[in-house]
Formats: C-alpha cells, structure tokens, sequence
C-alpha cells in the first residue's frame, strides 16, 4: 500500500536535484566572471585595494572554516597563524635572502610543523580549552614579537620589498594581487569541498555533531581534529604571507590582533559556517562594511561597538548564518521539504504493519516494487 | 640579587596573587553553574576601574565608596546577562557561542569605553597613593595593600557564602551536578543567575582594587583576560579554590620572574603554565572530574 | 566459551565518594543476548562506559576476544568490534539520515579517506540497512527532524553500519512506544540469529524476558546474581535488590 506522498516525493526530488545543479554551476561561473572582471570594472586604485582587503578576508576567513565549520571549534586567535605566516615571510626575505613567493610557503609549512603541538596542547580536552589557548596564543606572539625587537624589529614592525620589483606600479600591483588572492581561495575552496564530500570530512562533521557519539562508532576524534587545524593553520600563514607580500609591512599590533581573529570568525559565522561559501560571502559583507566605516568615520572606537553588536546579532540569532537561512526560504517554497515530519510518521504507521506482516528483512524488495 | 629586592618580589607577587585569585574565582563561577568562558569578565573589570575613577572625579569621595553601588550593579548586570543572553543559546552550542557572545561583550565594552572617555591614560590620584611601608627592607606601597585587602576580604565573604550558606550549597551542586540539583528542587536556572552576578560582583570588586593603583586605559582589559585565563586552566576548569591556589602560585612566579627577565617576558610565564599543564594534565592540576568532560 | 567474548574483573570507578562501578566481575556469554539488569543507580550505565572506553575506570580490566581493552580510547574499542547506542539516543542532528550512516565507514588507508563519503557500496549498504529498521524512505531528511522513535532506529542503523560483532545497546526501550519496542525487539532476535553478541541494559522487564538468553543483575556497583530469565526471577537476592531498602 504506497502512501501518496511517497510516490510525489521521489520524483520530485529527482527534478530539483538536476536543476539546483543546473543552478550551481551557472552561479559559479557567474562568480568566477565578477571576480575575474572586478580588476578592469574597478574605478580607481583605491577600489581596486579594498577588493584586495576582501579577497584577503576571504582567504583567512575559509582557512578559519576549515577548522571552524567541520568540527564546530571556533578558534579566536587564527590571527596568530595569519600573523606568523607574515612575519615568517618577512623574516626568511630579509634575514636569509629566500624569493618571496619560495619564502611564503616556506612560512606556510614552518606555521604548520607549529600548529602540531599547540594542536595537541588544545584538542585533547574539548571546547573551552581550545578556546582560552587559541586567545592565549595570539597574546603571546603579540608579547614576543613587540619584545624581540633585534630579530622581528619590535613594536617598529618590519618592512617587506616589493615582490615584483619597484617598476610595477601600485594599480598593477593591486591587480596582480588581487588575482593571486583569488587563485588561493580558489584552492582552498576546491580543498574544503573535497574535504566536505570526503569520508574524512564525514568523521569531521559528526564531531562537530557529537564528539562523543562519533568516537564511539569508530572516528579517530583527536587525530581528525589535529590534522584539520593543522590544515587550517597552514592555509591562514600562507593567506597571512600573501598580505605580508602585497602590504609591505606588518606591525605586531595589527598583525597579532585578537580583532583580526574575530573578524574571521564574525565573516564565517555571518555567512555560514557549514557552507561551502559562507566565509566568502560574510568577507566580502563585512569587510566591505568596515572599509566604509573607516572611510567615512575614520579609526575610531565606532568600529569595535558595531563589530561587536553585529558578532552579539548573529551569535544570538543567527547562528547558522545567512546561507543556510536563505536555503531555509528556498525549501519552504518547495512543496515536499515542507512537512518531513509528517510524511514520515505517517510512512512509519504504514511500514510498522508492513513490518509486521512480513518481517524485516523482505522490507527491500517490497520498497523496490513499490517504486 | 639583594634579600631585600627577593621579598619585596614575594611580597608584591602574593598581592597580586590575591587580586588575580578573586577575579579568578569569578571566572570559576560563571563556568561552574553554566560552562561558559566568560572572556568580558576582565572588560567589567576595566569598567568598574573607570567607574571608581570617575566616581573619584566627579564626587572627589574615595573610590572605594563607589563599591556601594558598583557591585550591586554589576550583580545585576550579571544576573540579567544570565536570564536574558547565556540562556538563550543552545545548550548543544552553548561553550563555543557563549565564548563569542562574551567576546562580543568585551567589545561593546571596550568601544563604549573608548567613546565615552577616549583613550587617553587614566590614573586616580589620593592621598595616599605615595605611601610606602617599609617591611625589612621591602618596600610597599600601601595602595596595592588596601588593594589585597579588598582582593582577600571578598574572596573570605565568597568562601563563606559558599561553604555556610543555603544559597552556597546550592550553587555548589548546581556547579557538581546540574541535573542532580534540580531533582533535589533546587531551582537551578535562579541559581545559575545569582551565581553569574556573583561572578560579575568579583569584576566590580576587582576593578576598583585596580583603579587605586593603576593606569587605566579601554584596552587594558587584554592584558587581564590571558593571565586569568591561563589560571582557571592550570586551577582546573570549575574549581573555585584550584582557582585561587594556582592564582597565588603564578601571580608569584609571575614577580620573582619579573627580576631576572623583566615586566614582559616575565608575562610569558602564565602561557608557559598555560600549555604545560594542557600537556601535562589537560584536567588541570587542582580541578576534579569537571573540567575533564569539556 | 565465555573466555572469547567480552568480561571485566574487579572493574572499579568512583565518582567523588561514591563508587559507581565497584569490582565488578562479570562475563558476557559470546554469541547470545545478554542482558544487564538492575534497580536505577546501580552502576550499569557507568559500567557500560567503562567497558566502551568513554570513561577511564579506576581501577580493574576489561577484555574482549583476548585483547586487553582497559582504557582504550572509545574509537580504538569500537574498531575491536564492539558498538553502542547511547541511554538517550544520539545521532548527528545536523546531517541527513544517509550521513549519519556513512559516518560509520571505516577505512585504515589515507586514499580511503579522502575519497567520497558517497561511494555506491557503502550507499547502497547504509539503505539495506535503512530499509530493514525501516526508515530508509527518509534518507534525505536532517536527523533533528525525526521523530524519537525514527531517530532511535537511526541510531540503531547508525551502529550496525560499523558492523561490530557486540553490540551494546543502553536501554533500547526506553521512550518509545510499545509498538517500536517489539520491532526493536524483532531486530535484535534476527541480528542475534545472525551471529551478532547483544548486551542489553535495559529496565522494560518483559523486554529482557523474553528477548534475552543470560541476564545479569547489577546492584551497587556490581553483579549479585546471573543465569537464564527465568533462573535470575527466582532468585531471592534479585528480589531484594529491587523490592528491598
């Protein structure tokens, strides 16, 4: 006896799985134009940098949602990845000499071999001490860094040559490294996908899910959750190396902020920390919205009091974020994803007499005649 | 390295030790009775300074007297955070989000601060803020001694709230055993809110202990969240006398270290603690079975 | 026979004063239904995570097939082959029905992990084993928007999946209604035929009766009495634990 709105469900899912594909694709060659084409559509130099602060963003942002959006744990202190991918490309330019691009990822690998212990000093016991260890570190490194001054330059900062030399002019600059920003969130993003639909990034999920329940049906909880931060780490130095690299300069105080962490963290949780381009979405939100801010109000304390208000909105509601709640919105317009609840009890009714007839294990082959 | 200059070093590590030992049991507190990590806990500190310093500007009254209506308020402040914010997220969630939530709160602090008083350096200035006592051969200010004693005179009244009262009792099982607690009708969700203003009470005590003798400034609250930080770690998570124990024993290495190595790195001292212990005993090295879950 | 299956002895844990599991020494009958019985905050919920490793016990061992498993991890305990459902069911609310099944592929190689989760193996298996709990029409729905009953089945589902050998099922009736609890039953009597071990803890009495083949009574921290349904009923120092105090 099939219920009805099995036999309405099924192809109708069938229909909107070819068309919301249909509809990926188109949107991201759609993105892929406006980012290829912002560079020429730009009317000014000074467009053309705040695109290149987005793109930045947008690069530290997904590189926080690795660790951020697969296993839940919000790290405040990713500024300290970023800071010493900078630094450590400053550092290997100026001390020893090395070609700046060799220099960055050099910094990118050096940042990861660091982020295996502080890994295991804060994911062995969960939530609240990966926290206070991912505040602590960027505290640390500020300390270290403003101190040190005859190796890092101290609270002076460290300036950087420019990588392509002094005949390119600064718009050409800019361009160049707004590309280059875009072709590194373009790997990242190509990464975090891959990691989303892997097996590794189901274990992933279920611990942001439920640690406990993940471990005991056989996840290695603790190993998952290093190799992603460390994953993580390492994309944020090279993000924090790629700014270092177009910037010119890094100033510890800007550099190992606990705001530039937060700003992460803000842009992932705005546009969504379980999606695919949530981080993306919320960088070129909020970084827009802070590049306005200092154009028109200047540097003031103004920007601290909307950072904040606008992480209290969200954190209390919104968490999911702006993309799952537009996907809300879509479903609801669709006429089979409106009342799982209901179909389903009215499906288990059926199936418990089914059940009862023929006992379980014919369930398969009746489902199949059925269909 | 004179005898003198090594007790003077004690001495000034044990006052500190007793202010860092109250700020930090209301960190306790908070996670105790609702597993949050309270990161605007040292914002309400920095707060209460400038309240006690404006206080003293306006009224030229001694910023102690501002304790009359700072601590009620910060109490209340506290309780309503509880009922109307930290209740509102999703238990599931609630460590993570109760940390942006607080963080968030540290920042609308931070930028009121700024907006309301600038960011100018402030500093209360008494009659006797030049006073010194001279303990064979050490010499010590007597502000940081009223301070110690506001620090260690509040830490006794939250000792024996805790410990004598019926409220205290029930706090405590709130903070062992939520579930048991509310079996035994303890209404743990007024609970939860009293203890949060409690925590809260600690800030505002804290604040104008700090405001007698030091420069304040918005963003000072940075320089406080780190240390207390690392203190609840190595106290173990949810342990209000591991708190206090491992307070005094940084806020002294923190001074002795501070003779060989200087103001800064002697700070590095407390992230060194930090990471040792998570290495070593992740449950910290006071706490029981709380902090070994979260 | 009992040797090859899963025992404990002289396992210890307290919390605070109490001792929650206090040297218990019990052997688990390999292959059949077991059942783990006692009156509430007798230690059997302890004992249970004791033996899957979620808690570290005090003091004692507990082994399995041969191997020692005393404070292993939980992953390391599932991957010997025991699985177990938790007191109140937990799944993963946030992934569909399908996901939460494919959580459970275990695979040792680095390729095997980076590969999809969705390959058309362990799909097509994750269904198979839908389909026989019965809830495979719902495959494509968000766990959190089960029922209790459904997400109890998914759960179920969840940890067969893993195919273990033992399956360690934490009060399997509790909460759902008397029509779920005989299908659950059922369930376990065709996986038991299978060859699957079952240890059961569970308070629905008619349930342990007529499903299980050894029961074992838990009173303070450890057991006071073992044998078949009917031998444990009879037996007067069962009676006292549960009528007595």
């Amino acid at each position: 006896m099939p219920s009805d709105s099995d036999l309405v469900t099924v192809p109708a899912r069938a229909r909107t799985s070819t068309t919301t594909r249909v509809a990926k694709v188109l949107g991201l060659l759609v993105l892929a134009g406006l980012v290829i084409s912002f560079p020429s559509l730009a009317p000014d130099s000074f467009i053309l940098s705040v695109g290149v602060v987005i793109a930045s963003y947008a690069v530290l942002a997904t590189s926080w949602n690795f660790v951020g959006g697969f296993t839940g744990y919000i790290s405040l202190g990713h500024a300290a990845y970023s800071g010493l991918g900078g630094y450590g490309t400053a550092l290997l330019i100026t001390r020893a000499d090395v070609n700046p691009w060799l220099a960055m990822v050099a910094a990118g690998v050096l940042v990861a071999a660091f982020a295996v212990p502080v890994g295991i000093a804060s994911l062995r016991v969960r939530g609240a001490s990966f926290v206070i260890v991912s505040i602590a570190l960027v505290l640390i490194l500020l300390l270290v860094f403003q101190s040190w001054g005859s190796f890092t330059g101290g609270s002076n900062g460290i300036r950087l040559p420019r990588p392509f030399g002094d005949d390119v002019l600064r718009p050409e600059q800019h361009e160049r490294f707004f590309y280059l920003h875009a072709a590194l969130l373009a790997v990242l993003l190509l990464c975090w996908w891959a990691i989303d639909r892997s097996r590794f990034g189901m274990g992933l999920k279920a611990i942001r899910e439920d640690e406990d329940k993940a471990q005991s049906l056989g996840v290695p909880t603790f190993t998952y959750k290093l190799v992603v931060f460390v994953i993580s780490a390492f994309f944020t130095a090279l993000g924090g190396g790629m700014y270092a690299l177009w910037f010119g300069f890094l100033d510890p105080i800007f550099q190992f902020s606990i705001l530039v962490g937060s700003y992460m963290v803000l842009m992932s949780l705005l546009g969504g920390i379980r999606s695919l381009f949530g981080p993306l979405l919320g960088a070129v939100i909020v970084g827009y919205a802070m590049e306005f801010f200092k154009a028109q109000y200047g540097d003031t304390q103004a920007h601290l009091i909307a950072m904040g208000a606008l992480l209290a909105i969200v954190v209390l509601f919104m968490p999911d974020g702006i993309i799952p709640a537009l996907r809300g919105l879509v479903n609801r317009f669709r006429p089979q994803a409106a009342s799982i609840r209901e179909v389903s009890a009215a499906e288990l009714a059926e199936q418990r007499r089914a059940a009862e007839d023929t006992g379980g294990s014919e369930r398969g082959e009746k489902e199949e005649v059925r269909r | 390295m004179t005898g003198s200059l090594l007790l003077q070093s004690l001495v000034l590590g044990v006052l500190l030790g007793g202010l860092y030992a109250l700020l930090a049991a209301g960190l306790t507190l908070y996670f105790g009775v609702m597993r949050v990590v309270m990161i605007a806990h040292s914002a309400f500190l920095i707060l209460a300074a400038y309240l006690a310093w404006f206080f003293t500007r306006q009224t030229g009254l001694d910023p102690m007297l501002s304790l009359l209506f700072t601590v009620p308020l910060f109490f209340g402040i506290g309780v309503l955070m509880q009922r109307l914010l930290i209740s509102r997220l999703r238990p599931a969630t609630l460590t993570m989000m109760s940390v942006l939530l607080t963080f968030s709160i540290a920042l609308l602090i931070e930028g009121v601060l700024g907006f309301a008083f600038t960011g100018t350096h402030r500093r209360i200035r008494l009659p006797y803020s030049g006073a010194h006592l001279e303990f064979f051969g050490a010499s010590i200010a007597v502000v940081k001694l009223i301070a110690f004693g506001l620090a260690a005179l509040s830490l006794a009244g939250l000792y024996i709230l805790l410990k004598r009262t019926r409220f205290g009792q029930a706090l405590r099982a709130t903070m062992q055993h939520r579930e048991a607690a509310q079996l035994v009708g303890i209404n743990t969700d007024r609970v939860a809110g009293f203890g949060f203003g409690l925590g809260l009470a600690t800030a505002a005590i804290g604040g104008t202990a700090l405001a007698l003798d030091s420069t304040i400034y918005p963003s000072l609250h940075w320089h406080w969240i780190g240390p207390l930080m690392a203190i609840i770690v190595v106290g173990g998570l949810g342990s209000v006398p591991g708190a206090a124990i491992a307070a005094m024993a940084l806020g002294l290495g923190q001074s002795l270290l501070q003779i060989p190595l200087g103001t800064t790195w002697a700070q590095t001292f407390f992230y060194l603690a930090l990471f040792a212990t998570l290495m070593l005993r992740p449950q910290g090295f006071f706490g029981g079975r709380l902090a070994q879950r979260f | 026979m009992t040797a090859s299956g899963l025992s404990t002895t002289g396992l210890t844990k307290s919390f605070g004063g109490v001792r929650a599991v206090d040297g218990a020494t019990v052997a688990f009958h390999h292959g059949k239904v077991n059942a783990l019985i006692g009156p509430n905050g007798s230690g059997k919920t302890t004992f249970f995570n004791c033996v899957t490793g979620m808690i570290k016990p005090d003091a004692g061992t507990a082994s399995y097939r041969g191997r020692d498993i005393t404070g292993k991890a939980p992953h390391r305990i599932a991957r010997a082959g025991i699985g177990r459902s938790f007191q109140l069911c937990r799944i993963f609310p946030r992934l569909t029905v399908l996901e939460n099944m494919l959580v459970s592929v275990r695979t040792s190689s680095l390729l095997g992990k980076l590969i999809s989760a969705r390959q058309s193996a362990d799909v097509d298996r994750a269904r198979e084993l839908l389909a026989r709990v019965g809830i495979d029409h719902l495959e494509h729905a968000e766990a959190r928007d089960l029922s209790y009953g459904q997400q109890k089945l998914l759960e179920l589902a969840g940890v067969l999946m893993a195919d273990p050998e033992t399956i360690m099922l934490d009060e399997p009736a509790g909460g759902v209604n008397p029509a779920l609890i005989d299908r659950i039953g059922k369930l376990v009597r065709s996986l038991n035929a299978e060859g699957k071990t079952f240890l059961i803890v569970e308070h629905n009495m008619d349930m342990v009766m007529s499903l299980s083949d050894h029961v074992v009574v838990f009173d303070r921290g450890r057991p006071i009495a073992e044998g078949t349904p009917a031998e444990v009923q009879e037996d007067p120092r069962v009676l006292e634990a549960y009528l007595g105090v």
